[in-house]
């Protein structure tokens, strides 16, 4: 007789099974060339963006960004980098960011591969700076971007790091992206680690975060899988001076979030208000 | 969407022209510039390329241009051929009593469609004040 185990186990090989195989040529420039203008008028009127330092990032060959991540399941500081790093650089500069596992495999959000996104692991990580492109990680993940909203301007990676030995092992730089302003388009109030393990979807879909919120226009929200309406939070993005991937992990990483921890404490300090900026 | 803006400088054409067909002076006339990168060396002329980007919105718009009119000292125009479409153009006209009528006018056109051209729109007033800034700075130059 099957057991709850057998169970899990067939679940999570549907799951698996759906993740689509990194494939670089999903990404379509002509496709994101035309997405600009839209992405440019949400971050231009709707959340008011500001991107700095953009001239800090290597202006050819591959390197890694490592932003801090905000927003929940509509992350807004995501969407915003994605259109500076394309507007300045142009479409042809190949471009890929990494996102967890039901983002990727998730049906109405399959034009997001055109944009070069890919399923965040190892490999995929690997193959995207040994092509000579430009990754953008938050290795923070799904556990800094349900942070409640009061640790807004706490940069907190959960303790990952494999990213310095990504960066490393490609022998590419770090250049931190530190932004504000996401965790403030919703009302986020709890991570919901303990409903992620108690719907056992930590172990099922590599789900850490069941997050409770309070969300336009549906009040309290659980799981932030229903298309809500964010909040105008006004986003401020500040790319940082490139660090050294040489080196312990540990010094590394340290460096790193002190970077974007004291990035994102000089930008709190800028905003007046919560929301708008 | 095709901006204008102008001005009369009171300065010769030449001197005007010598600023304009400076890609080194470039960044000090014009506001909002968040990248200005020469791409090819020598004097500029026609072919000559360089990567310019205007902060209009929230990010640097713009991308790679190339010279296509290079009239001493009458027209200096440009096309894009990375990024958002665009022409740009100065034309120095002499006036009365050694001034000169300048033009300073963009052409510009989003990719994607209605969003693409709502965005056009919305952008016309920076970009507007971006022109007339430049001249402002221009002119401020040129008579001091």
């Amino acid at each position: 007789m099957a057991g709850i185990g057998d169970v899990l186990e067939w679940a999570r090989h549907q799951v698996v099974s759906r993740v689509p195989k990194a494939d670089l040529d999903q990404r379509d420039p002509d496709y994101i060339r035309d997405q600009l203008p839209g992405l440019w008028l949400l971050a231009s009127i709707y959340f008011r963006a500001d991107v700095r330092g953009l001239d800090r990032i290597p202006n050819d060959g591959p390197v890694l960004l490592v932003g801090n991540h905000s927003g929940g399941n509509l992350p807004p500081d995501t969407f915003v980098f994605t259109l500076a790093f394309c507007s300045y650089f142009g479409v042809e500069r190949p471009f890929y960011q990494l996102a967890h596992n039901l983002v990727v495999s998730a049906p109405p959000l399959a034009s997001l591969r055109k944009f070069g996104t890919v399923a965040a692991n190892h490999e995929n990580a690997r193959l995207a700076l040994e092509s000579g492109a430009a990754l953008l990680v938050y290795p923070g993940g799904d556990y800094e971007v349900f942070r409640p909203v009061w640790e807004r301007h706490k940069v907190d990676f959960g303790g990952r790091k494999g990213y310095v030995r990504l960066a490393r092992e490609a022998g590419v730089p770090i250049v931190p992206i530190a932004s504000v302003g996401g965790q403030e388009s919703a009302l986020f109030l709890d991570r919901g680690q303990w409903l992620a393990k108690l719907l056992m979807v930590d172990k099922l879909a590599r789900l850490k975060s069941v997050p409770i919120l309070l969300a336009p226009p549906w009040g309290l929200v659980v799981s932030d899988m229903i298309p809500r309406l964010p909040l105008p939070a006004k986003i401020t993005i500040e790319v940082q001076e490139p660090i050294d991937s040489a080196g312990d992990d540990d010094a590394v990483n340290e460096k790193v979030l002190s970077s974007l921890q004291s990035g994102v404490d000089r930008l709190a300090a800028e905003r007046r208000f919560p929301v708008v900026g | 969407m095709r901006v204008e803006r102008r001005c009369v400088i009171d300065a010769d054409r030449d001197d005007v022209w010598k600023v304009v067909s400076d890609p080194d002076r470039y960044p000090t006339f014009m506001p909002n510039l968040a990248r200005w990168e020469t791409i090819t060396d020598g004097p500029m002329g026609i072919g000559a390329r360089y990567t310019v980007h205007w902060k209009i919105g929230s990010v640097p718009v713009g991308g790679v241009i190339e010279v296509v009119e290079f009239d001493q000292p009458r027209e200096l125009a440009w096309t894009s051929i990375t990024g958002i479409t665009m022409r740009g153009r100065f034309r120095l006209r002499e006036d009365a009593e050694g001034r000169t009528r300048v033009t300073f006018r963009l052409s510009y056109q989003a990719p994607g469609g209605l969003l693409g051209l709502i965005a056009d729109r919305i952008a016309t007033r920076q970009v507007g004040r971006t022109l007339a800034e430049t001249l402002k700075t221009l002119k401020a130059q040129l008579e001091s």
